[in-house]
């Protein structure tokens, strides 16, 4: 046993590695990875749809239909306001599933066991900071864009800026919000990637450590780490509609005693 | 050996971390890409979805209310139905026995008019019959003695024989 520990060399990379460049493209395996989930997402969305408009009723279509149905009902509890909520319901639902798929992608056995020359692959995106911080990005770009179209383009803009000689309180308010914006941005990439990163190691580790008995240790843990998908892909959701109705709360003083109370709890809870 | 690779890279520490600003605005494209399919071709099917099974449920929902105010209303219905038939039914049980007791009376008087009728025709006919067999001792006694009376005289006594022998009886008493 010691033998086979001694041999074994685990080589975990942070980055997503290349395995070729299109016209200096940079075409990493976490891409390649992130295409696959891409098209199933798509595919098994795409059959549900069309079952659905078709009335032919499976129990794959009802278990995509019932967690949808889910959604859109956590959606409408945290957004009040229907028209901004069915509006906001595509990107978050997106977000959900290809954050879940992506996810429960590194579950895959074997992922990254085929190699090209020392490069694996196929790598969890999830895994990938490129794909956290792009999701991020997106995330606070549609707040910001939901604010903007419910506020206004200077009403929202004042949550940040406002005179510090007029209301230096505020104006200090406003640059935490700001960093609040920012740090929200940040902890929203790095806790995907956090998670997802930690439990690819913890498989691979496992791997390494049980030997032999991986093959009856693994499953548990590929299990766990399947639900800890399911958790990271709703948390993700669930900051996305969170964000969204924080910074739409800003229309009135009393809508915002409304809203916030619950909503900031609920952001302590996720967070 | 576990180990993570931390080689210093030529961008600094979003090379180190592995953010490529292509491969982030590749990503970017992409989910927008698919986002905007999505909702092109399949979130309106899903929610569309979402709305019957709500519409199906509140329609569901809005029909077991109703049932069960109309449960409630027949209930009401089918208990003030009850008590009225109950009220009804006791006066028809009233009435019934009134209306009995009134028959028996009646009944009863007729009866014991018929039977009076009865008794009073049979004690006529009774009389008839005392006089007609009075009639018939009379006739028959008569006979007798008209009978006896031949066998006295030797004749035989007619209306006319009976007659004329009154007659001399007569005389002989006036005489």
């Amino acid at each position: 046993m010691l033998i086979y520990f001694s041999s074994v060399a685990l080589n975990v990379e942070i980055a997503a590695q290349e395995i070729f460049s299109f016209n200096g493209i940079s075409i990493t395996n976490a891409m390649f990875t992130g295409c696959i989930s891409l098209l199933i997402v798509f595919g098994v969305l795409l059959y549900v749809s069309s079952k659905i408009r078709n009335n032919q009723y499976n129990r794959f279509v009802g278990l995509v239909q019932w967690v949808f149905n889910g959604l859109v009902n956590s959606i409408e509890d945290i957004i009040p306001d229907k028209i901004l909520a069915r509006k906001i319901t595509p990107l978050a639902v997106t977000i959900f599933f290809y954050v879940l798929f992506n996810y429960w992608f590194s579950v895959v056995p074997g992922l990254e066991s085929i190699h090209i020359g020392h490069i694996p692959l196929l790598r969890s995106m999830t895994a990938d900071l490129n794909f956290t911080v792009a999701l991020a990005i997106v995330t606070m770009v549609a707040v910001q864009f939901y604010a903007i179209k419910s506020l206004g383009l200077f009403e929202n803009a004042k949550r940040y800026f406002r005179n510090p000689i007029k209301d230096p309180l505020g104006s200090f308010e406003g640059v935490l919000e700001l960093a609040g914006e920012l740090s929200r941005g940040i902890a929203l990439a790095l806790r995907l990637f956090g998670n997802a990163f930690a439990g690819e190691v913890l498989l691979a580790v496992i791997t390494v450590l049980a030997g032999y008995f991986a093959s009856f240790v693994l499953p548990i843990f590929m299990i766990f780490e399947l639900f800890i998908g399911f958790i990271q892909a709703y948390v993700f959701f669930m900051l996305t509609l969170i964000f969204t109705s924080l910074a739409v709360a800003h229309t009135s003083s009393d809508s915002h005693a409304n809203h916030s109370v619950p909503v900031t709890n609920m952001v302590k809870k996720l967070e | 050996m576990l180990f993570a690779s931390s080689e210093p890279s030529s961008g600094g520490i979003f090379g180190a971390l592995g953010i490529n600003f292509q491969v982030l605005a590749i990503q970017i494209i992409a989910f927008i890409i698919l986002l905007l399919i999505l909702k092109k071709f399949v979130y309106p099917w899903l929610i569309k979805s979402v709305d019957d099974y709500r519409d199906n449920l509140e329609a569901a929902s809005k029909a077991a209310t109703e049932a069960r105010f109309a449960a409630d209303d027949t209930k009401d219905k089918v208990t003030k139905i009850l008590k009225e038939a109950q009220v009804s039914a006791s006066d028809i049980i009233l009435t019934a026995k009134l209306e009995a007791a009134t028959l028996l009376g009646d009944s009863e008087e007729k009866a014991k008019k018929r039977s009076e009728q009865i008794v009073a025709s049979a004690q006529e006919d009774i009389k008839k019959e005392v006089i007609a067999a009075k009639k018939a001792l009379h006739d028959e006694t008569l006979e007798l003695v008209a009978l006896a009376t031949e066998k006295v005289l030797g004749k035989v006594i007619t209306d006319k024989t009976d007659s004329k022998l009154i007659d001399e009886a007569l005389r002989e008493i006036k005489q």
